[in-house]
């Protein structure tokens, strides 16, 4: 190396951590991302963006027809409208950051067979991405609650709502993290793509979306208990709608479910990612 | 400035590439825990791909690239240009070795990587602009400049998915046309785009190394582009240097080396001739009339093409289609035979092209085998592949000779004086 002045090396290794001066050098890419996927995701669609509000409304009318109108589920003394849509909201943060990071690889492989960029790059796009949806749809809950509360008495208390931040933090993170671990395990093996779609169909009747922990019979309790996620929609949906219920132990064990995957993530997504290639 | 050490490159074939967990764990358990031998990855993916196989795609490759150096990189389809150019660009790993070098690298594999063809010319423009390492600044700078360079600006908010290949190319290579890195890496780019572009592109690449220093490393099918444009030249020949040196020698000694390779292939048994139950290949044979077999095929070469076969099935009324194609895919003749009546029997075609008939490049064979010359009984793509060195002739023309054919008929120029008695002969004046 003497007599060089070198700037970069390759070899074998490599590298655990993010690098974070590189990603900040990728800057205009990550943004760019962000915008070729929002505007190809709406290109030659009737309703454009708005579908973006049109489908967490859909998705609430169902569900108030099936668990409110057949089933006759109660939801805890708040309508069900702003109480279906409170869980959704967060719900579609969650599985669709999920999905498409776990996708990263073969969505993205044609890119990654032909230029070096930070990979993370592409799963970070995707938190922006899906992190400017979830504000959108957040919008409609404002609007809806401020409705509810002129309309039908429903509470507002805008320090209590800001309780709802931690709860996001933790969805993205879990979302983030566990879709990164999945983005290598399905790209080496393909046949676990079945096993992703499995994990979210699940995932809705785990989380309390459509109702609330306290209606669990204590014998079930464990079960939804046991995902990070549960504390996390129940603390979103009371610190919104002033429903009852946050258990503090749970919310730190989200929290703590959310560094190691988030952690074990990233370490394995940087360490894989060039191997994959040879791969995928 | 590059410098590459001691790289080497495994691609492991098999183990992780079965993308099956199911086999993986079947393969671990037998393996680890019953302590059989491994003959499951055998039985499962034939005893080609079983879980040992390896392929080293590099092995042990040294050499360095000066500032301001363009550097040719030569070799057969496979030989592990690519492969070093992937390892260069950072976007796979080598397996032993490392590489230093100072300076921003941005490599061109591919024209247009992350064009969105939903999103209009400007949009892809900026996309693809990032994707190869520049900044927002550093496109706005130039977007006028991209812009003309491409020759599309009435398309410009055109959704790409509407333009014309050519259109397409265009726009893509007016971006990388600008990039300005320290060091650029351009794999067989320039084989796409018609014939004007390319050279409108290798002349903005020759400016750019003369004028501000550029370090290009280029590879390349196109024997005469590298000559022109890289003065150094390495030939990588599975996974190794073979030469190194001056390009116009190595260029040489790599045309003369590589067709004796592939001139003839037999297929000894049932099991590796290629074929299905209609028709199996006995052998394929390239017969160049060389006074000196040493030389390589050049333009004035007359080519022989032979080939067996055996036709496994009994009273077929077949025909033999020879089809040549340029190395980029494009057909260049597709001669039929008459149809003969054949029973199970070997059976021997063969076919000269006369000399002075292709231009210099890379051409292959294939064979389609056609019944009651209509229906196809077996394609036989890619049989033989070979190059057409270049020759010329008090000629200060270096570009490539323009054509997929390069024929050499008659075409002569009279003076005026003859016209005039000619004209004078039919008594018009």
């Amino acid at each position: 190396m003497k007599g060089y002045a070198q700037d970069w090396i390759i070899d074998s290794r490599s590298n655990f951590l993010i690098n974070i001066r590189e990603l900040f050098a990728y800057k205009d890419l990550l943004f760019r991302l962000v915008r070729k996927e929002f505007l190809s995701s709406y290109q030659q669609t009737l309703l454009g963006p708005l579908w973006v509000l049109f489908q967490p409304i859909l998705t609430v009318l169902t569900y108030v027809l099936i668990f409110k109108g057949v089933i006759g589920l109660t939801t805890e003394g708040v309508p069900s409208f702003p109480y279906y849509l409170t869980g959704i909201t967060l719900w579609n943060l969650f599985s669709e950051l999920f999905l498409n990071t776990a996708s990263t690889f073969s969505n993205h492989i044609d890119i990654f067979n032909k230029v070096y960029f930070p990979r993370l790059i592409v799963p970070l796009s995707m938190v922006i991405l899906n992190l400017i949806r979830f504000t959108i749809q957040l919008g409609l809950v404002v609007v809806i609650v401020v409705y509810y509360h002129f309309t039908a008495n429903l509470p507002v208390d805008f320090f209590r709502s800001l309780l709802s931040l931690p709860a996001v933090v933790v969805v993205t993170g879990i979302a983030l993290g566990s879709g990164l671990i999945f983005a290598v395990v399905t790209t080496k093996y393909k046949d676990l793509n079945g096993l992703l779609q499995f994990i979210i169909r699940l995932m809705v009747f785990v989380c309390p979306i459509f109702y609330s922990l306290s209606m669990v019979p204590g014998k079930l309790k464990w079960l939804v208990n046991l995902n990070p996620l549960s504390a996390q929609f129940e603390l979103f949906r009371s610190s919104i709608l002033g429903t009852s219920g946050i258990d503090h132990g749970q919310f730190l064990y989200g929290f703590i479910f959310m560094l190691i995957t988030l952690a074990a993530g990233i370490l394995i997504f940087n360490k894989m990612g060039d191997k994959l290639i040879d791969v995928a | 400035m590059i410098k590459v050490e001691n790289i080497s490159k495994r691609f492991q074939l098999g183990t992780i590439g079965s993308g099956s967990l199911r086999r993986d764990l079947h393969g671990w358990w037998e393996r680890s825990v019953l302590k059989k031998k491994s003959d499951f990855d055998d039985a499962q993916n034939g005893s080609q791909f079983n879980g040992k196989r390896e392929f080293w795609a590099l092995k042990d490759i040294n050499f360095e690239v000066n500032e301001g150096e363009a550097l040719g990189i030569i070799g057969r389809n496979g030989a592990g240009k690519t492969t070093m150019l992937k390892i260069l660009s950072r976007i796979i790993k080598p397996t032993k070795g490392r590489i230093i070098g100072r300076g921003k690298v941005s490599s061109l594999l591919e024209i247009g990587t992350g064009f969105h063809p939903e999103l209009t010319g400007r949009e892809n423009i900026f996309i693809s602009g990032h994707l190869l390492g520049m900044t927002r600044s550093e496109i706005l700078k130039k977007l006028d400049e991209i812009i003309s360079f491409s020759g599309i600006e009435s398309f410009l908010d055109t959704p790409v998915k509407r333009y014309s290949s050519g259109m397409y190319v265009r726009l893509a290579f007016s971006v990388a046309a600008h990039l300005e890195p320290d060091i650029l890496l351009i794999d067989e780019v320039l084989a796409v785009g018609d014939a004007e572009f390319q050279k409108k592109c290798l002349v903005k690449m020759n400016d750019t190394t003369s004028n501000t220093g550029r370090t290009i490393i280029f590879v390349s099918h196109n024997l005469q582009a590298v000559t022109n444009l890289c003065p150094r030249c390495l030939w990588f020949d599975e996974g190794v240097i073979r030469l190194e040196g001056d390009s116009r020698s190595v260029v040489a000694k790599y045309l003369s080396r590589l067709q004796e390779k592939v001139w003839k292939q037999d297929y000894n048994t049932w099991e590796i001739a290629p074929g299905n139950e209609y028709i199996r290949m006995v052998s394929v044979e390239l017969i160049p009339h060389l006074d000196d077999p040493e030389a390589p095929i050049d333009i004035r070469t007359p080519l022989t093409i032979r080939f067996r076969f055996r036709n496994c099935q009994p009273k077929v009324n077949l025909s033999v289609d020879l089809l040549l194609f340029t190395i980029s895919g494009e057909c260049i003749f597709d001669i039929q035979s008459k149809a003969v009546v054949l029973n199970n029997e070997i059976v021997e075609g063969e076919c000269t092209i006369p000399g002075n008939f292709l231009n210099d490049g890379s051409y292959y064979f294939s064979l389609y085998f056609v019944k009651d010359t209509s229906s196809e009984l077996y394609a036989y793509n890619e049989c033989l592949m070979f190059e057409v060195a270049d020759f010329r002739e008090n000629n200060n023309w270096y570009d490539k000779w323009w054509g997929f054919v390069r024929p050499n008929f008659p075409l002569t120029m009279k003076r005026n004086s003859d016209i005039l008695l000619n004209l004078k002969q039919t008594e018009l004046f």
